[in-house]
């Protein structure tokens, strides 16, 4: 009798087993990962500079829609994102600035030289601090902040495909 | 002249080991040890197959001096987990909540319980 039961009640666990395996198979939402910032408001408390040495003002971050790429001159896919920006750029408004991400003056300023500049200006962070309290994981990553929030955020590579998902709707 | 110079080379070689040592001087035992309790169990959010005292990369070690730096300012722990929470997302924390995942600590538990009874009645059974 108690065999019995037994059995039955093995069988019924395996079939939950098994109905929970297949419904976690059905159910392929996003898998977790970083979450991105958007939603967030832009925090910048430290003083800005460009690449030049020139301090900038906070606002020309805050005011109306600016889309902020972090790049740096030993960034491989940057390199590989670098033409999609200009032509970007190019055919559109869109008022892009940069942020040079754990980078040597020099090397940077000589990337831009090589490749062309499509920035109205780098921010220069050496230290990586203003990209660390912005949820930077590294680069490349793009943000579309508008009046001071950001809105977008993509990490990694942005292309065609990306730039129509994430970016171009509001634009 | 040229052997003094060797001689030079291999004792600023020496000395690397020492400076890697004092990385984070103004910590002590205490909290050099909770530096590396909360580091063990935030997942890198650049490299996510380990925790960031395992990675590389500039963003793990630039959290692991955030870290330090937030432990040197009177931060609890709970404190810094929730501040890498808001930032990168639950994904980050190692650590299981076991609050929140009550259902995945219960069912072994139970089944656990469950088994004992089954044994133990059948085996009373078969020896009467």
């Amino acid at each position: 009798m108690v065999t019995r039961y037994f059995l039955v009640l093995i069988l019924a666990l395996l079939v939950m087993m098994l109905s929970i395996l297949s419904l976690s198979l059905v159910q392929t939402d996003e898998l977790q990962t970083i979450k991105t910032q958007e939603g967030k408001k832009l925090i910048i408390s430290e003083k800005i500079l460009d690449l030049n040495g020139n301090e900038i003002p906070l606002q020309s971050l805050t005011e109306g829609k600016v889309l902020l790429n972090v790049w740096a001159s030993w960034c491989i896919t940057c390199l590989v994102e670098h033409p999609f920006l200009k032509s970007i750029t190019e055919s559109k408004d869109v008022k892009l600035i940069g942020i040079n991400y754990k980078d040597q003056n020099l090397n940077a300023l000589k990337y831009l030289d090589r490749n062309g500049d499509p920035y109205e200006f780098s921010i220069f962070d050496l230290s990586g601090d203003i990209s660390l309290k912005l949820g930077v994981t590294g680069a490349p990553e793009t943000f579309l902040v508008v009046d001071g929030e950001i809105v977008s955020h993509r990490i990694g590579e942005v292309n065609l495909k990306v730039w129509n998902e994430k970016f171009a709707p509001y634009f | 002249m040229k052997n003094l110079l060797h001689i030079f080379k291999i004792l600023i070689i020496f000395a690397l080991p020492i400076a890697a040592e004092n990385l984070y001087q103004n910590l002590n035992s205490d909290q050099l040890k909770r530096l590396d309790y909360l580091s063990e169990n935030i997942r890198c959010p650049k490299c996510s197959y380990g925790n960031i005292n395992s990675s590389n990369a500039p963003i793990a070690k630039d959290l692991k001096q955030e870290i330090a730096n937030l432990i040197e300012e009177g931060y609890t722990d709970d404190e810094i987990f929730n501040l890498m929470e808001e930032r990168y997302g639950n994904y980050v924390i190692l650590k299981t909540n076991i609050t929140e995942n009550k259902t995945l600590f219960l069912i072994p538990l139970m089944v656990f319980l469950i088994s004992i009874l089954l044994v133990t009645t059948y085996t009373i059974k078969r020896s009467k």
